[in-house]
């Protein structure tokens, strides 16, 4: 048995609010950070395997991506005729979450389909022309 | 949000004006789980979705036909047969001749009838242990690829296939590259013009890459298995199928010795011969089961070793098959007609060698 | 721990509350206005809040993994499991600290809870998924149970202030 609580807000909750603000803000400095790099290279991954690299610049039609059980079609977008970003135009999952999440623009920014489990994330510089189609092991 | 609100206009602009497709740029990626492994299939073109489903349906029959561990698939009932001959599709009718004919080739060093023996040491149902030299050789004996070639039943209607009493059958060795040509038909049936499928250690680079260059297909380095992207080497393919096997890609240790799955069907043991892992590269070709051959052959190979496994691959002519072997003292050798499309990945520290006819 | 019918009872009563909690804020997902996998209002929490105070740390905890195992169970998707279980615990963890420091209202103990929730969430997110990716979402997530640990904050002080002279409050 706890002793009865406070009912009315104190400086310390202040205290508690500011430090989850503090820790958000120091993640979002971590993880949000990133220059806008002109050329972007979004990473398909199914199942925590990379199955895709599609270079923003050259990318035209949209592509669809099975797992799960569920389907994601991708497509390609470009915003203020200078930055390209990638966004979900289509999904049977359930949650939709991935395609309210809208489209992404800088690298470091992700898509992630909790119930296809399959995450796009946009990373700077063109795919390397030397990574691998598959893997022989 | 200004952002935000823009993109979604541009979606509803976007979403409209769909339909006008060029056949090269639509792509569809699936993965199956199936025969034991992660499958990626991706499909490019027009009809890309249904060739990518297509293709899922085409090994999931055949996993369906060739299971061993499901005692209702036509393998099960042909090895509960006793002998018998047993009424079977047409799958497994031209599968089990063709691995009878590819262990006749490889003079047993695949053997379609190894099944018993790589059983008694658990790979088939993952309770590993090492098995008493009396009990291998009792196995041994049923090792005999001939009786199955010999009771090849040359009939089309019904189709009916037989095995040695006592024998049994696995064609996992075979099963991948099979479906790996029942796909090349499927993808042909639906005007693909390119496909990467990688069906867990069995490659098919179909066409070539959407920017016009081949296919980039890696090779496990086997002495860094844990490591992502750690390759021996990388292979440029276009319209070929490659098979790897390697006693990395399944093993269990016991008393501080490590057992791996590809067993010699000559010892009942382990394959020891000095490779760690051998690749066969060959084109799909119209007509041909290649992806089998491959499958057989870089299972028949790894047994083999590196001096039977080149002697073999000079006595087929030129174009019939390529190989890559990884050896234990460190060295790549690359058969001549590959050795262009090869590239050592040099932080393996490995040494290249070209074999010639 | 030795419970009383009385007590089982009650846990049994707070478990349903909390099972019906959840599916009432499923009616009205907040992922509407906020497109980003895990946000919602955390009203199951008012329960774990209430739990804690009224019966004790042990009490919550049950009542917590009746809750995310039935809830899981409803929707008919285990894979729902590991998210809500690590997120609850990661609750009810931090509330369990928190409500130990005598200068905290039952605002600061919701908060804690609802930021711990979000990052117990995002952890089993990393850990299912493979990538860090989900990482990327936690600040918004935070700023997010500010707000919901707020309101779920007033909900629990109205809940207290009602029940301050019943004899719930005396386990």
């Amino acid at each position: 048995m706890r002793p009865f609580p406070k009912l009315r807000p104190t400086a310390w909750d202040g205290l508690v609010a500011l430090c989850v603000a503090a820790l958000a803000l120091g993640i979002a400095f971590f993880q949000w950070r990133g220059g806008t790099s002109e050329a972007l290279t979004a990473v398909v991954s199914v199942d925590g395997t990379e199955v895709d690299r599609l270079d923003l610049e050259h990318w035209e039609e949209p592509r669809a991506y099975t797992n799960n059980g569920y389907t994601l079609t991708l497509s390609w977008i470009r915003h203020n005729d200078a930055e390209n970003g990638v966004w979900v135009a289509e999904s049977d999952c359930p949650t939709q979450d991935c395609v309210r999440t809208g489209a992404i623009f800088r690298p470091g920014q992700s898509i992630v389909c909790l119930p296809a489990r399959i995450i796009i994330r946009l990373e700077g510089g063109t795919p390397d022309p030397d990574a691998v189609d598959a893997v022989l092991g | 949000m200004r952002r935000l609100a823009l993109s979604v206009l541009l979606l509803l602009l976007l979403s409209g004006c769909g339909g006008q497709m060029s056949p090269d740029e639509a792509q569809e990626s699936i993965q199956v789980l199936a025969m034991d492994t992660a499958m990626l299939i991706t499909t490019y073109g027009e009809r890309s979705p249904a060739a990518a489903y297509a293709c899922e349906d085409t090994i999931r029959d055949l996993e369906k036909q060739l299971s061993r561990t499901d005692p209702d698939s036509e393998v099960s009932r042909l090895n509960a047969a006793g002998g018998e001959a047993v009424e079977v599709g047409e799958d497994l009718y031209i599968l089990l001749h063709e691995a009878a004919c590819l262990s006749a080739e490889t003079r047993g060093a695949f053997d379609v009838t190894v099944a018993p023996v790589v059983s008694a040491w658990g790979f088939t149902e993952d309770s590993f242990r090492v098995p008493s030299q009396a009990e291998l050789d009792g196995l041994l004996k049923l090792v005999d690829y001939n009786a199955v070639y010999d009771r090849y039943l040359p009939t089309a209607d019904p189709r009916a296939a037989a095995i040695g009493p006592g024998q049994a059958i696995d064609l996992g060795g075979v099963a991948k590259g099979y479906a790996a040509d029942k796909i090349v038909k499927v993808l042909q049936e639906h005007e693909v013009p390119r496909a990467n499928i990688n069906l867990g250690g069995n490659v098919l680079a179909y066409g070539d890459r959407p920017d016009g260059t081949p296919w980039r297909v890696g090779i496990q380095d086997p002495a860094r298995v844990d490591e992502q992207n750690a390759f021996a080497g990388v292979l440029a393919l276009t319209d070929s199928f490659a098979v790897t096997s390697g006693g990395y890609q399944r093993y269990f240790e016991q008393d501080g010795k490590t057992y791996h799955h590809i067993i010699d069907p000559a010892t009942g043991y382990p394959a020891d011969s000095g490779l760690t892992s051998v690749t066969v590269v060959a084109p799909a070709l119209e007509g041909f089961l290649n992806g089998t051959m491959c499958d057989a052959y870089s299972t028949a190979l790894f047994v083999m070793g590196e001096e039977q496994a080149l002697d073999f691959w000079r006595d087929r002519s030129a174009g019939v098959f390529e190989l890559v072997l990884v050896t234990e003292d460190g060295r790549v050798v690359v058969t001549e007609g590959l050795a262009d499309r090869f590239t050592l990945d040099e932080s393996s520290g490995y040494t290249l060698e070209v074999a010639s006819r | 721990m030795k419970l009383t019918t009385k007590q089982l009872t009650f846990c049994a009563l707070l478990t349903a509350m909390a099972l019906a909690l959840s599916y009432l804020e499923n009616l009205f997902p907040l992922t509407l206005a906020i497109p980003i996998p895990g946000v919602k209002l955390g009203l199951a929490n008012i329960v774990t809040v209430f739990a804690l105070y009224a019966l004790g740390p042990g009490e919550a905890l049950l009542i917590l993994l009746a809750r995310c195992l039935l809830g899981s169970l409803f929707a008919g998707n285990m894979n729902t499991l590991v998210f809500s279980l690590l997120g609850g615990l990661c609750a009810l963890g931090a509330m369990v600290l928190l409500s130990r420091r005598r200068g905290l209202s039952v605002y600061g103990v919701s908060v804690g809870g609802a930021a711990a929730h979000n990052c117990g969430q995002t952890a089993a997110a990393v850990w299912t998924l493979g990538s860090a990716a989900p990482l990327y979402y936690l600040p918004v997530l935070l700023a997010v149970s500010l707000l919901t640990g707020a309101l779920t904050g007033l909900a629990s002080a109205c809940l207290f202030q009602g029940l301050r002279h019943t004899d719930l409050m005396k386990g």
